[in-house]
């Protein structure tokens, strides 16, 4: 059986530094604290949760669920991150969708997708040299019905129970979430952030409740977090893979100059 | 909240998928309003363009932002990077 080796969830955006130097260094600094952890953690394959900013689906096609099943893909290069080419995963990739087919789970499988900012971004702070395959896991968070964040924690749950039945003996596998947190994209409350909602979020997850989150509406999260905190389902998703793991905050800053909360945590198995 | 009509939507995707089809808008936005079918508040609050004008109309958020760059004439995304990473690319490519 293979093993989830750790879980880590992350913003996914960065802006420039200008006016708020000593949050955007925090910020960076979070971010590469997780690039150690994942990096000691000897991961075989990584899982990487998150959404589509409407660049892959759209209005005209809007899928819910979808697992990025090819051997490389591109980035699309937006959001500042350089397009590049990273490795894919077939084997684990075409063996989950399977696996969670087996489990009231009928996920889109995806030969055709250009990475944007939402994975690309993380994807780089985690492994920039790629030398870990990645496994893309798109949760449709932009789109008027998404899953609910207790559908994506079970998902995650999913997705640990794949790797223990059905993956080599000795895989370590990485599952991070990637989005959040509260901002308001587009709308009139933006620049809010929600700080209050953001530090109890974090503080729940690393204390290893994150099924109270799991238990909470979409419509909640979007209420109280914004159109863009809905990505916080890809924390949830993460938070499914290793149930009941506590952990550590491994930065937050309110930054309403880039509007939205940023965050990063690390929970490892319980 | 008000939600556009999907040929607003349609208009916008279509326009960021086919870079020949953005220039064109670029130089003659009536056509493409046009060849869209839209009527004509709805061609009012594009031609306006501004965050309330687009909130009012109801365009997706996402597409707000897409819609500000067709307007823009700025380039698609592409391979250069920098941007808004610039000041942490150096160390976030740090291999």
């Amino acid at each position: 059986m293979g093993q989830i080796v750790g879980g880590f969830a992350t913003s996914h955006v960065l802006f420039p530094p200008a006016g708020v130097e000593e949050q955007a260094e925090r910020v960076l600094q979070g971010m590469l604290d997780l690039r150690s952890r994942v990096a000691a953690l000897e991961p075989d394959v990584v899982v990487l949760a998150g959404s589509d900013h409407l660049n892959n689906f759209s209005l005209a096609m809007q899928v819910t669920l979808a697992v990025g099943v090819a051997d490389t893909f591109t980035t699309l290069g937006d959001g500042g991150a350089p397009s590049v080419t990273f490795q894919g995963h077939r084997a684990f990739a075409e063996g989950f969708v399977r696996h969670a087919n087996r489990h009231d789970f009928d996920l889109v499988q995806l030969e055709e997708v250009r990475p944007d900012h939402g994975m690309a971004i993380p994807r780089l702070v985690i492994d920039p040299a790629n030398r870990v395959p990645v496994v893309p896991l798109y949760i449709n968070s932009n789109m008027p019905v998404p899953p609910s964040p207790g559908r994506c924690y079970r998902l995650g749950g999913v997705v640990k129970a794949y790797v223990e039945a059905e993956r080599p003996a000795g895989e370590r596998v990485v599952v991070v979430g990637t989005g959040g947190l509260s901002h308001w994209l587009c709308l009139p409350e933006q620049g809010k952030v929600a700080t209050e909602f953001d530090e109890d979020f974090i503080g729940r997850m690393i204390e290893g409740r994150s099924e109270e989150l799991a238990a909470l509406s979409a419509e909640h999260i979007e209420a109280a977090s914004g159109n863009g905190g809905l990505e916080l389902t890809a924390w949830l998703f993460m938070a499914g893979a290793v149930p009941k793991a506590r952990g550590e905050k491994l930065y937050y800053e309110p930054v309403p100059e880039w509007i939205s909360g940023m965050g990063g945590v690390s929970l490892l198995p319980a | 909240m008000t939600v556009a009509p999907y040929r607003v939507h349609k208009l916008i995707q279509d326009l960021m998928r086919d870079p020949a089809a953005a220039a064109a808008f670029a130089q003659d936005p009536e056509g493409a309003f046009h060849a869209f079918g839209l009527a004509e508040p709805e061609k009012a609050l594009l031609r306006d363009g501004s965050p309330s004008a687009l909130h009012a109309l109801g365009v997706h958020p996402n597409l707000q932002m897409k819609y500000a760059r067709l307007r823009a004439k700025l380039p698609a995304p592409g391979a250069s990077g920098g941007g808004p990473l610039a000041a942490y690319l150096d160390r976030l490519t740090e291999t």
